[in-house]
């Protein structure tokens, strides 16, 4: 039982913006665009459900000159840059120091040595920040790197996706399982699981 | 209980916002010459057709005005026995919803000689919103035209 005050004061600010929109929105149709609507309306649905949920997010992300992809389920974290703590006789090239991370210490890794990825010269270096990616999974230690430019999630249609090109013989490229047609890259998609069992073996 | 307002000529109207599967721009129809009154033709919703229902010429004989805010009301119309048909309504100013109680809504007193799609109103500040009950949108033989079953519809004439 809604009293007569109740009913009127939901709608009088409706009734205020649906009047200014309604200025703008009398404004005549443009040239064509019923026609145009008709043709977009008439079109197969785009993308069923289906293929929405069997489309998988992935992080795009750069690593000098190469845009990267990783299954979003396996990024935990991205964040600012901080300064590693570096590990007394750990020379190798592929952990570079530890990092705390919200008060929990994780190794930061230098992915490009794994992948062999170029270096950008300072010529290329793009206009974006470099982030701190925290990745990991239920099974595997969660470890970090650093990337020189993080995208943001993109979510590839099977359509999207290109097998790799039978020629790659690059060492990085054995965990790239497919190439992603995004924004005139072609981005590699890692393969996390065995992206992170490698670098468990390489800190072990 | 949310309802969709819209505008047939200078008066607002509301339908049930659950009737409602989409609210499309006034997208061209493809007329079917001959159809009955307020018909105004078929349009393809994904590859579908779906009778589109002219509210305005329906109700005052002019087509709906082609303005931005004039849409295409896309609902789900029961039909007893087949699950259920879309039917398309053009109407104006379908731009707002509004929450009402159903039992705001009193009869207006004259339902005698009136359309039976016209239902009962609600005051609220700017005046009185109508009630168009849509499963009697379409009278019995406009039904029947529209949604006729396929095998009666294939255009063979039964000695």
């Amino acid at each position: 039982m809604a009293a007569p005050d109740d009913d009127i004061k939901p709608d009088a600010p409706a009734a205020g913006t649906s009047a200014g929109a309604g200025g703008l929105l009398a404004r005549p149709l443009p040239e064509g665009y019923r026609a145009e609507w008709a043709r977009h309306i008439a079109a197969p649905r785009r993308e069923t459900e289906a293929a929405q949920a069997s489309a998988a997010k992935v992080l795009i992300f750069r690593l000098g000159r190469e845009w990267l992809a990783l299954p979003a389920g396996l990024v935990t974290e991205i964040t600012e840059p901080r300064r590693s703590h570096s590990l007394p006789h750990r020379r190798d090239r592929l952990v570079r120091g530890i990092v705390n991370v919200r008060g929990e210490l994780l190794v930061k890794v230098a992915l490009g040595e794994l992948l062999g990825t170029a270096e950008a010269s300072d010529g290329e270096r793009g206009t974006g920040f470099a982030r701190l990616v925290v990745i990991g999974d239920a099974e595997r230690r969660r470890v970090a790197f650093e990337a020189d430019e993080v995208h943001g999630l993109h979510r590839c249609m099977e359509a999207e996706l290109r097998p790799l090109p039978a020629t790659v013989e690059r060492a990085g490229s054995r965990f790239t399982d497919a190439l992603i047609d995004w924004q005139g890259h072609a981005v590699g998609r890692l393969d996390g699981p065995a992206l992170l069992d490698a670098l468990g073996r390489g800190l072990a | 209980m949310l309802f969709l307002t819209f505008r047939i000529g200078k008066d607002r109207y509301v339908l049930d916002a659950r009737q409602v599967e989409e609210v499309l721009p006034l997208v061209a129809a493809k007329a079917l010459p001959g159809a009955p009154a307020g018909i105004a033709g078929l349009i393809s919703y994904h590859g579908q057709p779906v009778p589109l229902l002219d509210l305005a010429l329906l109700a005052t004989g002019q087509p709906v005005a082609e303005v931005m805010s004039s849409r295409i009301i896309l609902l789900r119309y029961p039909e007893a026995g087949e699950g259920a048909a879309l039917l398309a309504l053009a109407a104006e100013e379908v731009i707002a919803t509004v929450q009402r109680a159903p039992s705001d809504f009193v009869p207006t007193g004259v339902e005698a000689g009136m359309p039976a799609y016209l239902g009962p109103v609600a005051a609220d500040a700017d005046g009185l919103l109508q009630w168009v009950k849509a499963p009697a949108l379409l009278t019995d033989d406009i039904r029947a035209i529209l949604f006729r079953p396929a095998d009666t519809a294939s255009g063979e004439v039964r000695p």
